[in-house]
């Protein structure tokens, strides 16, 4: 792309760059597109309107002669060579072009977050230290507030150490994460639109009830998953509320923020406090008292089957199989299902084994939990904190929408989507180099049918 | 342009929609069509174009980079794949975004859709749901020089201009051999809507 550079050094060959200094102008001055209107009041959707499905088996790729350097295989003055494809990320220079192998594709897989930051961003330098800092901040903190929230570490339990020092490892690499991912261009405008909104009086006394009505069903109902599918809504809810209980419970207990005092000194009369401040008393032999200590079975038996659920569907169902990840797709579920059973184990020891095999489980519970703190900001667990930033974008398209201020289609006059919104897009294209941020004023299919029509009369005059 | 990619005639294309039908089978989004074909000429003329996602090269898939959650992948070999349904949030960044109009998106289900190059085929060497099923080839799926032996002569050409910008892509498009030194026209700019000249 000419105007982004680092792109085109990396990846155009000089033939491909000496394009650009073609004195022939291509096709013609500009692109034309056709007249009638009654194209644009068609359906969006193609598949609206099915046709035969009974078309004759069709050509499948010829496996003919030629495959390896052909004479004639020049494409688009780009050398070709007859080197096999290689899964490493492409480079500059000549590209392969031999047949694929058979097998499954084991590439690593690239994403498209801050590597993508374009000429318009904060060089990675600024970001890796901004997001250094920001994980320093917040562990700093945490550590902070496990000191005065356990009264100067008097509430600490130190059996619970290890958990405490791996929820300050979770703060610095979610503080680090989240840094990082916003100061990515499309992710740093929506976020600053999102607070925008959220700040905005204008819009809280329009719809006072929008923000809670989306957290509601949004993040807590998540009622966008039961439009996927509602067996994974179901799984999914299992796994969320689950988890939520043991995190109320599991957080404040190892940073000695929550302590159980009897004041007999063996019960059954306890009192709950946080910050040693007293909350509730309870009898722990009535049905009150069995909840509060067993609430981490209660959430070890939500999660199970949701994970397992999940589980089952990423060895079943072959869209789930697709491109599908060990580490990223099925390292979280068994690392739930590990810290569940563990959990319940401990419990089942306690009760039936009278303690047997306990310090065992204990270190074996202690590790399947430190991992996975240590995974979240690393992998599928990440959702947990980018989804609720989600609820920001959703006010400001909502709070737009309010406003009557969506946009249409430049061409068929189809609502794209709110004005604002569109407006950073084109904001976030123009970060990144994408100079065509004017198309964005047009729908999908206007965009299709203009190029489609651009073909037509001048690359191959009538499709001939 | 990927070794072995789509190769997208629209000359021998009869709009007959058994890519579309096709496009439902396949494993990643069952039940759904991601594959687009559309009358450039609708009234006028029979001409139609099929639109299945270029998985654009340079710059790197435009839908990824303005992705605010980071959900599409482009993997090593240049397919860029759907999004990621545990990040996806429906913003529809990527379906405005993309130059070619590929993206389609579930605003109930807050996620986007699109095609991956039947990715559950292609990792196994298979060709792709839609060029399987078009009887004329006007989609095929294998290298360039393989079309080539079938099709003498032909050229294609993966490149392709957006106003001042150029866009690379991962699947081409066949052209005249007259044309091939030379970007495709992408639509932009328009010089007309509805039979109005709107050139400044």
């Amino acid at each position: 792309m000419r105007h982004a550079p680092r792109m085109a050094e990396r990846a155009h060959p000089p033939e491909v760059q000496n394009r650009a200094n073609h004195d022939v102008r291509p096709y013609g001055d500009g692109v034309t597109e056709p007249p009638e209107a009654s194209a644009a009041a068609e359906p969006p959707d193609p598949a609206a309107r099915t046709g035969s499905t009974g078309a004759e088996p069709g050509t499948p790729p010829s496996t003919g002669p030629g495959t390896t350097g052909a004479p004639g295989a020049q494409l688009s003055a780009e050398p070709r060579t007859a080197e096999p494809r290689t899964a490493e990320p492409r480079t500059a220079g000549p590209r392969t072009a031999g047949p694929r192998t058979a097998g499954p594709r084991t590439a690593e897989p690239r994403t498209a977050g801050p590597r993508t930051a374009g000429p318009r961003t904060a060089g990675p330098r600024t970001v890796t230290a901004r997001a250094t800092a920001a994980g320093v901040i917040v562990s700093a903190l945490l550590i902070l507030a496990i000191v005065l929230g356990s009264r100067l570490l008097e509430n600490f339990d130190s059996a619970l150490l290890p958990y405490a020092v791996a929820t300050v490892f979770l703060a610095f690499g979610v503080a680090y994460r989240y840094t990082v991912w916003v100061s990515a261009p499309g992710a740093r405008r929506l976020f600053k639109q999102g607070w925008r909104s959220f700040f905005s009086v204008a819009n809280f006394r329009k719809a006072p009830t929008a923000l809670p009505r989306m957290i509601a069903t949004y993040l807590g109902f998540q009622k966008f998953l039961g439009a996927r599918s509602h067996a994974r809504w179901a799984a999914h809810q299992l796994i969320f509320w689950g988890c939520i209980l043991a995190s109320l419970i599991t957080f404040p207990l190892t940073w000695g923020w929550f302590t159980f005092t009897s004041g007999s000194g063996s019960g059954p009369g306890y009192e709950m406090r946080i910050w040693g401040f007293k909350i509730i008393g309870f009898d722990s032999l009535d049905f009150l008292g069995w909840l509060m200590f067993h609430g981490l079975d209660i959430a070890a038996v939500l999660v199970i089957p949701g994970a397992s659920y999940f589980l089952w569907r990423r060895m079943k169902d072959r869209g789930a199989v697709t491109g599908q990840r060990f580490a990223y797709d099925l390292v979280p579920l068994i690392a739930l299902i590990v810290i569940s059973v563990t959990g319940l184990l401990l419990t089942f020891s306690s009760i039936f084994l009278h303690g047997g095999g306990y310090e065992f489980l204990a270190v074996l519970h202690m590790v399947s939990v430190v991992f996975t703190l240590i995974y979240i900001p690393f992998g599928k667990f990440f959702h947990i904190v980018q989804r609720p930033a989600a609820v920001g974008m959703q006010l400001f398209k909502y709070t737009a929408r309010q406003d009557q201020e969506v946009l249409g289609c430049r061409r068929c006059e189809e609502p794209i989507d709110t004005g604002p919104y569109v407006d950073n897009l084109r904001g976030t294209m123009r970060d990144l180099g994408l100079d065509f941020d004017e198309w964005a004023e047009y729908c999908p299919r206007c965009k299709r049918v203009l190029r489609g029509s651009a073909y037509l009369s001048q690359v191959k005059k009538g499709f001939k | 342009m990927m070794g072995r990619t789509i190769f997208i005639d629209p000359g021998r294309c009869i709009g007959c929609q058994a890519c579309v039908s096709a496009c439902r089978e396949c494993d990643s989004h069952r039940g759904k069509s991601m594959i687009h074909l559309d009358y450039t000429d609708e009234g006028q003329s029979v001409a139609s174009l099929p639109t299945v996602c270029m998985h654009c090269e340079d710059p790197v898939a435009p839908c990824a980079e303005v992705c605010p959650a980071d959900a599409i992948l482009v993997i090593a070999d240049g397919v860029v794949q759907q999004a990621d349904t545990t990040r996806c949030i429906g913003c529809a960044n990527c379906v405005n975004a993309c130059p070619f109009g590929v993206p389609k998106i579930d605003l109930q289900a807050k996620l986007q859709m699109k095609c991956n190059l039947c990715y559950d085929r292609t990792a196994y060497g298979l060709a792709p749901m839609c060029a399987t099923v078009c009887p004329t080839g006007a989609l095929f799926y294998g290298t360039v020089e393989e079309l080539q032996a079938e099709r003498p002569g032909v050229q294609v050409a993966d490149t392709f201009t957006f106003g001042r910008s150029e866009v690379r892509t991962g699947v081409a498009m066949v052209v005249p051999a007259d044309r091939v030194r030379w970007p495709v026209p992408g639509g932009l700019p328009v010089v007309e809507i509805n039979g109005k000249d709107v050139r400044r």
